[in-house]
């Protein structure tokens, strides 16, 4: 090919002990892996064997851009990092996306990508300058918060550089630590924060001047007002007079100012709020966040969120983007649709009582989180409802944290967040090693599984649903869509197919892979979501896409979209001029998935024991109907799912006949080898 | 230091962003990345004749763009005026690469801190060129960056529009969130 276009061909590798940078070729590894976290899967499999952990300089954190990053293909500023993840229950193989401008900067810089490797002899930042890659001391950066570096990065380097930065969290090793870049967007849920600090790695920033060219510029422009149909209108900043999600809302005095913003290079949406005005957790004056979804529940969690059934199955009239919710502007219901009742039917979430809601309280807790760059589902979801729970069923009586618990004082959350972010305390030593670790350390009978009595059903009035006062579901993560806990409401259906996600991943998968099919498949599957052959599919197609968003990119809020199924293929099309169906990009997608299962069953021993067992426990709390699945309906569909996927119904493990079916023979050699691939059934 | 909006001086049309309370800049940066691609077919920061400054805390942006001096500076100081810059028979000086020899004159009068004229670098020096905003002067739609701007967030100087008059305004419907 004479021109490259969507790639700009390069990928560095980039080693922190001796501060020296080769160059791989992006040829070595697309078309087969298209970009993104296919392409990390393969030098992951390569180049990390199972004897390495989370912060030994031999973790390799992967970032990777896709294809349309930089093209203009909206969305297309999605990008990815994968690596070891400290934040892991255990530690194994994971993947966190990220949003920015970073990536589409290092494209212009002439890199689609970066293996960073080894560890810096003292505090370090790399600054990528074009073609040119610098290893910098971060002497006068290491201790500062996130915000304050990346302004200390453009005041070095000039308004024009782009950089992604840790916190203090990150440099302290806290498990759940985030990687952050402008506006506010994280790579979180890994706790690759972590890894950074582990690395002695403050920063990377980056400035490019190079191009970036898409194939078929027509399609871009096409696909550019397509996707932003119809709503390419004015975004005026509007004063809200009310915080908190339904059943939450409290009256602000004076009101708050809220506008809409995006959160990638070329995205055509405007799914995140920025906060205007808020209180900070370190200054005097006013500042300004941007949040997504877990946010407003630091404002207030007295109960869970609603559900409405069209948000996750919809019909050919009635099925809005998820990224239109977030922005408050769903397209307008059509009533004349059979299933229109149904579809709208909001429920409303369980009654939690975690905290009641509070404002200023809410902003600090997500400044701090900002500031210090740590997860904050690990502290929205997972330590504060902990704490809440867990002290008014006494189970901290006999701990003395150094202050009072108190979940509604903005005091202790400050007293709380410090003794974390810099390790002092025996208890602040402990939780930042993360929530699950922590727990057991402390005992998990007594410290996780003990019984909170404050939940309550609003779909059956009255009833009390028993829930565990830790709520985590699987892998060191927290619950999220799953039936019980936090976003709860989704019906069995819904929970079924998000507990599978899990259950087959390694961290929270959701963030990427929401469960979206149709409303007429959901009325098939719905009395008996078990053994349904469409709760597979679906979940298969949610895997799939997930891999494809990650490494195309595009967004979990664009894509998929059930009824413009080849959208992935045309976005892919349009950037590299490579023919792809959608058929053909399904195969891509299956490749990248076999990959990581792969690497699951190499280096982590995954196997069918190790995930039903710590993925089932969750799911014997009641939902908000008071169901629950049994052993027998949960392993019944595990079955079906191998199958679907060509594994072994025994191990989980995918067969010979299967990883060759998708190119991948040289990786069944090798588990074979190693006597992790099931008999032959030829 | 250059002074920015001198009062004396006088403009011709230009990009204008609108102030947040009729419309905020979501910061997507598709002003850029159109201007670039319809003018040249790629996607660089080299290449767009409009800028997005990001604001790094208050996550507010500023868009800047040229702002088509009636006195056209630029114009007067390129060596070659009338081949490389070039003045149509709107008032809109406008580039001609093919004889754009990439002497960085023109930046260098521009008024504005930073300059509202982009340049591409090169090692092979015919390459070097400078990149002006031209209104998208022979573009039946007129700008792109405004045609593609998703919030409708920048307008033409002279033409600014009631927001109830905007292309495709509704009233806000009530939303929903999930995360």
């Amino acid at each position: 090919m004479d021109k490259l276009y969507g790639y700009v061909g390069k990928i560095a590798r980039i080693n922190l002990t001796d501060s020296t940078v080769s160059i791989i070729p992006t040829s070595n590894y697309v078309p087969k892996y298209i970009g993104g976290r296919s392409v990390c899967h393969k030098i992951f499999w390569d180049e990390v064997g199972p004897e390495v952990k989370a912060f030994d300089p031999e973790n390799k954190l992967i970032f990777m851009t896709g294809p349309t990053t930089a093209t203009g293909i909206p969305t297309g500023g999605r990008t990815v990092f994968t690596g070891i993840s400290p934040n892991s229950y255990p530690e194994q193989y994971s993947w966190s996306g990220i949003g920015g401008w970073f990536g589409a900067e290092l494209k212009f810089a002439g890199y689609d990508g970066f293996i960073l490797e080894g560890k810096a002899p003292e505090p370090t930042y790399i600054l990528i300058e074009d073609s040119e890659i610098k290893f910098l001391s971060a002497k006068n950066l290491w201790g500062k918060l996130v915000h304050d570096t990346q302004h200390k990065l453009e005041e070095l380097h000039g308004k024009k550089v782009k950089s992604i930065v840790i916190g203090p969290a990150g440099e302290n090793l806290i498990r759940n630590a985030s990687i952050t870049t402008s506006n506010d967007n994280v790579a979180a849920k890994s706790g690759f924060g972590a890894v950074f600090g582990s690395k002695n790695l403050k920063a990377i920033a980056v400035r490019g001047t190079g191009v970036v060219i898409p194939a078929d510029i027509q399609k871009v422009m096409e696909l550019r007002m397509k996707m932003g149909y119809p709503y390419m209108r004015p975004n005026p900043v509007v004063k809200e007079n009310t915080i908190g999600m339904m059943g939450n809302e409290i009256p602000v005095e004076g009101g708050w100012l809220r506008g809409q913003v995006a959160c990638s290079h070329g995205c055509n949406q405007h799914c995140n709020t920025m906060m205007i005005g808020m209180k900070s957790a370190f200054k005097d004056e006013k500042v300004n966040h941007v949040e997504k979804c877990v946010s407003i529940f630091a404002f207030g969690f007295k109960e869970d969120c609603p559900w409405t059934p069209v948000e996750v199955f919809g019909t050919e009239k009635n099925h809005s983007l998820a990224c239109k919710m977030f922005s408050k502007e769903p397209l307008p219901p059509d009533p004349s649709d059979p299933y229109f009742e149904e579809l709208y039917n909001t429920q409303k979430g369980d009654i939690v009582n975690f905290w009641k809601p509070d404002f200023d309280k809410g902003s600090i807790i997500n400044d701090l989180c900002n500031e210090y760059g740590i997860d904050k589902w690990d502290v929205i979801v997972w330590l504060l409802p902990w704490l809440s729970m867990g002290k008014k069923e006494g189970v901290f009586d006999d701990i003395d944290f150094g202050m009072e618990i108190d979940v509604e004082s903005e005091e202790f959350i400050r007293y709380l967040f410090d003794i974390i972010v810099y390790r002092k305390t025996y208890y602040g030593n402990l939780l930042a090693e993360g929530m699950a670790r922590a727990i057991r350390a402390l005992g998990k009978e007594k410290f996780g599984d003990t019984i909170y009595k404050g939940r309550y059903s609003q779909k059956i009035p009255g009833l009390r649903l028993d829930i565990p006062i830790s709520l985590e579901a699987a892998w060191g993560h927290s619950v999220h869509w799953q039936g019980r806990g936090f976003e709860a409401t989704i019906n069995k259906p819904g929970w079924v197919c998000h507990n599978l996600l899990q259950m087959l991943s390694t961290r929270d998968a959701m963030t990427a892979a929401h469960h979206h099919d149709t409303y007429e498949n959901y009325l098939k599957m719905k009395d008996d979501p078990c053994h349904s052959p469409l709760t597979v599919q679906g979940v298969i197609f949610d895997e799939n896409r997930s891999e494809l968003k990650d490494s195309v990119t595009t967004c979990e809020w664009q894509s998929p979209n059930v009824f413009w199924t080849e959208m992935e293929a045309q976005l892919f099309e349009a950037a590299t001029g490579i023919e792809m169906t959608e058929e053909e990009l399904d195969k891509v997608a299956v490749r990248s998935r076999l990959l990581f299962r792969a690497i699951l069953i190499r280096n982590y021993g995954r196997d069918r024991d190790l995930e039903v067992n710590a993925i089932f426990p969750i799911m014997t709390y009641p939902d908000p109907n008071n169901e629950t699945v049994s052993w027998e309906e949960w392993n019944d569909l595990t079955d079906m799912y191998y199958e679907a996927r060509g594994w072994d119904k025994e191990t989980g493990w995918p067969t010979r006949e299967t990883y060759e079916k998708y190119d991948l023979k040289e990786v069944a050699d090798e588990l074979e080898s190693l006597g992790k691939l099931p008999p032959s059934k030829k | 230091m250059k002074k920015q909006g001198e009062t004396t001086r006088k403009y011709g049309r230009h990009i204008v962003q609108y102030p947040m309370e009729y419309s905020l800049c979501a910061g997507c940066t598709a002003c850029e990345i159109m201007c670039a691609l319809t003018h040249d077919g790629v996607v660089s920061p080299s290449y767009n004749r409009i800028f997005v400054e990001r604001g790094t805390s208050s996550m507010v942006h500023t868009i800047l763009a040229c702002q088509h001096c009636v006195d056209h500076p630029c114009y007067d100081a390129c060596p070659l005026k009338e081949k490389a810059m070039c003045l149509d028979e709107n008032g809109i000086v406008y580039i001609n690469e093919d004889y754009c020899i990439g002497c960085k004159k023109c930046i260098k009068a521009c008024v504005f801190d930073p300059p509202r004229i982009n340049y591409v670098w090169s090692k092979d020096k015919t390459k070097r060129k400078a990149k002006k905003c031209d209104l998208c002067r022979t573009r039946p739609e007129g700008p792109a960056c405004i045609e593609y701007c998703q919030v409708r967030c920048i307008g033409l100087s002279d033409n600014q529009i009631p927001a109830n008059k905007q292309l495709g305004f509704q009233a806000k419907e009530g939303g929903r969130q999930h995360g």
